[in-house]
């Protein structure tokens, strides 16, 4: 069974809530307010629902913080059809924006559709992390080369087969070793 | 690794020339401590850096509640108990004082001596020391003297040039052999310290194993020509072969921090010394202390701390 927190601009209005547990979710009911964020830590919901007319600033800075901190499948209810509104929730990477769309029979599979949307761009996110690191490990690998180069009087392979040895004597990746060789040299700088 | 030294400060002339003025210093992880000292200035004779500066050789601190240290209860929290303050002059004016603090005595084995002779004499003795919990290695080194020529410090004056030995225990040079053994200590470095025509001084540093002075420590003296640094010797508790490679560079004057030293006199620091990113327990060097030795306003040997 998923956890909902859901964020209803009228706290009274049940709607939402009884249709989230017909369909089976355990549901958290809250107002939007300054601590917003400490609540979705504390209570650690699968799931965030959003049903309000317009997304504040307020939520879309925490929603981005939420983002680096704490990632979640993300699905807000609006009324707001501004593409400014538009463009500024989608830049804070929710994973399902529905203007005018609260029906009930719908629910179910906009929420399937956000939760899968949202496991996709997790592994585009990691993918595109891992490749960012790949090429930083890269560019410290061709500086350590460089560095052994010019000390050493090696070819670029001899460089690249000392810096292949001291990862493996030390049992560590050629980008941690390329790290610790730009480090020395710094050093001597 | 964790190292016997914690602290390493440089206090340096102001423009006047007349006070001493925060340089560079390593802290590691004592941020506060940092904080504290770098709006620190001493005046001649004042606090420990001044200390050494008008007693023009080095000075050791063996407690700081209730002594002339202006920075007891920042120490105290830092978990820093003693100093030692080691002047760098050219002739009679000085160019620096590095300060050296140590603490935590019951996790770190190790000592730092001050040796000198008295005037006319041909043998040293300790004038003071820092020995932690080495009571009965310290009571024995108060008691003996060393011949110039013999004994690390003895060594060390002869030749004017900084001594280095690792596995003291078997070594024949170390007169102290069977106690440093009996305490665990397992590497020296003397250091000669200026001298004049009378009276001459060497800072010892001893650690153990599992304690050592520093993570590698170095010794770069002038090549024959005069034109080039060389590595003479490199040493760390564990080899390191990337710290072996860069010490087959030669090093000209002026050229980096060690062609800094060379250039100026001057100790400097260097490397990483954001202590955001300090991890005592990476294995990576990644700061340095390069001391001068100088002598008759030349440079004999530069010997570089890395940490």
């Amino acid at each position: 069974m998923l956890n909902v927190l859901l964020v209803e601009i009228d706290i009274t209005d049940n709607l939402l809530e009884n249709a989230l547990s017909i369909i089976g979710f355990e549901v958290l009911k809250t107002q939007y307010d300054a601590l917003f964020l400490t609540l979705v830590k504390e209570t650690r919901p699968d799931i965030l629902i959003f049903n309000l007319d317009t997304p504040p600033e307020n939520l879309i800075h925490d929603l981005h913080i939420l983002n680096l901190q704490f990632p979640l499948p993300v699905v807000i209810f609006s009324s707001d059809s501004r593409n400014e509104t538009i463009n500024k929730v989608m830049k804070a990477e929710v994973s399902a924006l529905i203007i005018d769309g609260l029906t009930g029979h719908r629910i179910n599979s906009v929420i399937q559709v956000a939760v899968a949307r949202f496991k996709q761009q997790q592994v585009l996110k990691e993918a595109l992390e891992e490749a960012r690191h790949q090429l930083e490990d890269r560019k410290q690998i061709d500086r350590a080369k460089a560095i052994l180069i010019k000390t050493q009087n090696f070819s670029e392979d001899e460089a690249y087969h000392t810096l292949r040895k001291l990862a493996m004597d030390r049992n560590i990746t050629l980008g941690e070793m390329a790290r610790n060789v730009i480090a020395m040299a710094d050093l001597l700088k | 690794m964790k190292t016997f030294i914690k602290v390493t400060e440089i206090w340096i002339p102001d423009k006047n020339r007349t006070k001493l003025e925060f340089g560079s210093g390593l802290y590691g992880a004592l941020t506060e401590f940092k904080t504290a000292s770098e709006q620190q200035r001493f005046a001649y004779d004042e606090g420990l850096p001044g200390k050494a500066w008008s007693a023009g050789h080095p000075i050791v601190l063996n407690q700081f509640e209730h002594s002339y240290f202006k920075r007891t209860e920042a120490a105290q929290k830092a978990g820093l108990t003693c100093g030692i303050a080691l002047p760098i002059f050219s002739g009679d004016f000085l160019l620096a004082v590095v300060v050296f603090l140590c603490g935590d005595d019951e996790d770190y084995a190790g000592a730092i001596e001050v040796w000198s002779n008295e005037p006319n004499e041909f043998s040293l003795h300790v004038m003071d020391g820092y020995y932690g919990t080495l009571e009965h290695f310290e009571s024995i080194s108060r008691q003996i003297y060393m011949p110039k020529g013999q004994g690390i410090p003895g060594i060390a004056w002869a030749t004017g040039m900084p001594v280095l030995r690792e596995d003291i225990g078997k070594v024949n040079e170390f007169i102290r052999s069977a106690d440093a053994q009996q305490a665990g200590i397992t590497t020296v470095l003397g250091i000669p310290v200026g001298n004049s025509d009378q009276q001459s001084y060497v800072m010892t540093f001893l650690s153990a194993k599992a304690t050592p002075i520093a993570k590698r420590i170095q010794i770069w003296i002038p090549d024959l020509p005069g034109k080039k640094l060389v590595c003479q010797q490199g040493f760390s508790k564990n080899s390191n072969n990337l710290a072996e490679i860069f010490e087959t560079i030669t090093v000209k004057k002026g050229d980096g921090a060690l062609g800094r030293v060379w250039l100026t006199g001057m100790p400097v620091i260097s490397g990483n010394l954001d202590e955001a990113q300090y991890n005592p327990e990476l294995d990576s060097l990644n700061s340095m202390l390069a001391i001068p030795v100088i002598e008759q306003g030349s440079l004999k040997a530069i010997v570089s701390f890395l940490f």
